[in-house]
């Protein structure tokens, strides 16, 4: 047999791909031996346009249009790398109504994740399914905050809107359906026969090669690396909510998507317990002077770890703004996954990393 | 396999998920953030809704024909550019008069047609309202 290799192009169009992203993948027989990859295909200059044509109290908003899922991390990452240059404190209601949104954000992002890994795998049935409860999330996010998708509900000093005891109280009765329904995902993820062919043992990554490629997020937990960002930081209470870092061994497409069904299943404890014993006071509080000197901030966003580096000059306009996203830093880990596997598996294995190419190309 | 064969029957003859959207209206949430009105009358013209918000859909640009309000010292006019705007309530916030002067409602812009112009407006607004405030400045200094 020859050793001739094809180069198979997945992208900048493809059917499996939400975004545009281009593989080129070299082939030996169906076998994936050579990986390249293309992912600036949706760049938009945010970072300069943050820097030249905004001024800093209208950033969170800018920033926030970087990307529909993770919207609310960009901006509440903003927010509070601002509020830290300008040595502001907020009290603890506007944190855990922040927290909330949060994290109702990662449920309905993981969502769409899972669903599009079933759509990838050819269960379309599934994908329909995930997608039709998803809108629960987006009609608690328009409860809470005035829209499904673009909330800008974080500005300085504060959070837009309160929430009312009734709407509290809808939004849990809301959560606690979709938790029987997750119930319902779970057993089918574990035990759908055609799904486990697609899933188990497919896509691996070891516990050593997230370490050595420096995988974040839910592709790390996957494999047992245990790094979370909501365990290091001290500026949201997630340690009084509830917060379980969840982990799993196997590394496959399998084991991502339990790790996300298990977050899922953490954030609503989180949502239900920061709604039950959620602390009075205002929602917001006027910030004074200019931004100055230079911060760095991390979050966990839905993908992994988002860092935002600002720096300001007393001025109104920012010196630099520094966004680095969670699929960006993923790449390495990416790439490397391929390689060995089959090329009819590509597709699933793409959706199962959850890429978000707009954050990454910015 | 019982189960999901259940299952399948049963979504044979259960309500669909879907609305039918032209025949039956989306439900809209009654606080759902929509469009902002404004109230000439009661506007005092501090222009501090212009700065706050961030992609600029409200300017106030000069007109030949301004209103009685006697706040209206320069002779302005507020202009709302719909589609411009992002919903987001930094101007509602920022005005010392919300719910009077300026505040958000629930309603939903229609879609524009190529007719009305919207853009080629808003950008002769947008030029005249450099040229006034680039006026301002050069007779200042």
């Amino acid at each position: 047999m020859s050793k001739k290799t094809i180069n198979i192009p997945l992208g900048s169009q493809h059917i499996s791909l939400l975004e545009p992203v281009r593989f080129k993948f070299e082939c030996e027989n169906e076998t994936i031996v050579g990986v390249d990859s293309d992912v600036g295909f949706v760049h938009r200059g945010v970072e300069r346009a943050c820097t030249t044509k905004f001024k800093y109290d209208a950033i969170g908003y800018v920033v926030a249009r970087i990307c529909g899922l993770c919207a609310i991390t960009h901006s509440l990452s903003y927010t509070v790398a601002i509020e830290k240059l300008m040595d502001a404190q907020v009290n603890s209601k506007i944190q855990y109504l922040r927290t909330l949104l949060l994290e109702l954000d990662r449920i309905h992002s993981h969502m769409l994740c899972l669903s599009h890994t079933a759509e990838s795998a050819g269960f379309e049935a599934m994908f329909m399914r995930i997608m039709g409860d998803r809108e629960d999330i987006m009609e608690i996010q328009e409860l809470l905050t005035g829209n499904r998708i673009q909330f800008d509900y974080i500005s300085i000093g504060g959070v837009n809107r309160d929430i009312d005891s009734q709407r509290a109280k809808e939004i849990t009765l809301r959560l606690r359906e979709l938790e029987k329904k997750i119930y319902g995902y779970i057993e089918e993820f574990e035990n759908n026969w055609s799904l486990s062919l697609k899933y188990k043992g497919i896509g691996r990554l070891s516990l050593d090669e997230a370490y050595k490629f420096n995988a974040i997020g839910p592709l790390a937990r996957a494999s047992g690396l245990a790094i979370d960002v909501r365990n290091e930081i001290d500026y949201l209470p997630y340690k009084e909510i509830g917060f379980e870092m969840q982990l799993h061994t196997d590394g496959d497409i399998h084991a991502r998507n339990s790790v996300r069904l298990a977050e899922i299943l953490n954030s609503i404890a989180m949502c239900r317990n920061i709604l039950e014993g959620l602390p009075d006071g205002d929602i917001f509080t006027k910030i004074k002077g200019k931004p100055t000197g230079e911060v760095l901030v991390r979050y966990e966003a839905p993908r992994g770890e988002l860092m935002y580096y600002v720096k300001g000059n007393k001025t109104a306009m920012l010196d630099r703004v520094r966004i680095k996203t969670p699929t960006f830093a993923s790449i390495p880990a990416f790439s490397h996954i391929f390689m060995g596997e089959n090329y009819a598996d590509a597709p699933a294995i793409l959706a199962s990393f959850d890429p978000c190419l707009s954050c990454t190309a910015k | 396999m019982l189960r999901s064969l259940y299952l399948a029957l049963k979504n044979l003859f259960s309500k669909p998920q879907t609305i039918d959207y032209p025949l039956t209206p989306i439900p809209k949430d009654k606080e759902y953030r929509g469009l902002i009105e404004y109230s000439e009358e009661d506007c005092i013209y501090c222009l501090k809704c212009e700065k706050a918000c961030p992609p600029g859909a409200i300017l106030f640009a000069p007109t030949p024909n301004p209103s009685e309000n006697e706040k209206n010292k320069k002779g302005l006019e507020y202009n709302y550019n719909p589609y411009l705007c992002i919903y987001c309530g930094e101007c509602v916030r920022a005005c010392p008069k919300p719910e009077e002067a300026l505040w958000q409602s629930n309603k939903k812009q229609e879609v524009a047609l190529k007719e009305q112009e919207v853009n080629e407006k808003w950008f002769a607004l947008e030029k005249k309202h450099q040229a006034f405030y680039q006026a301002k400045r050069e007779s200042k200094s």
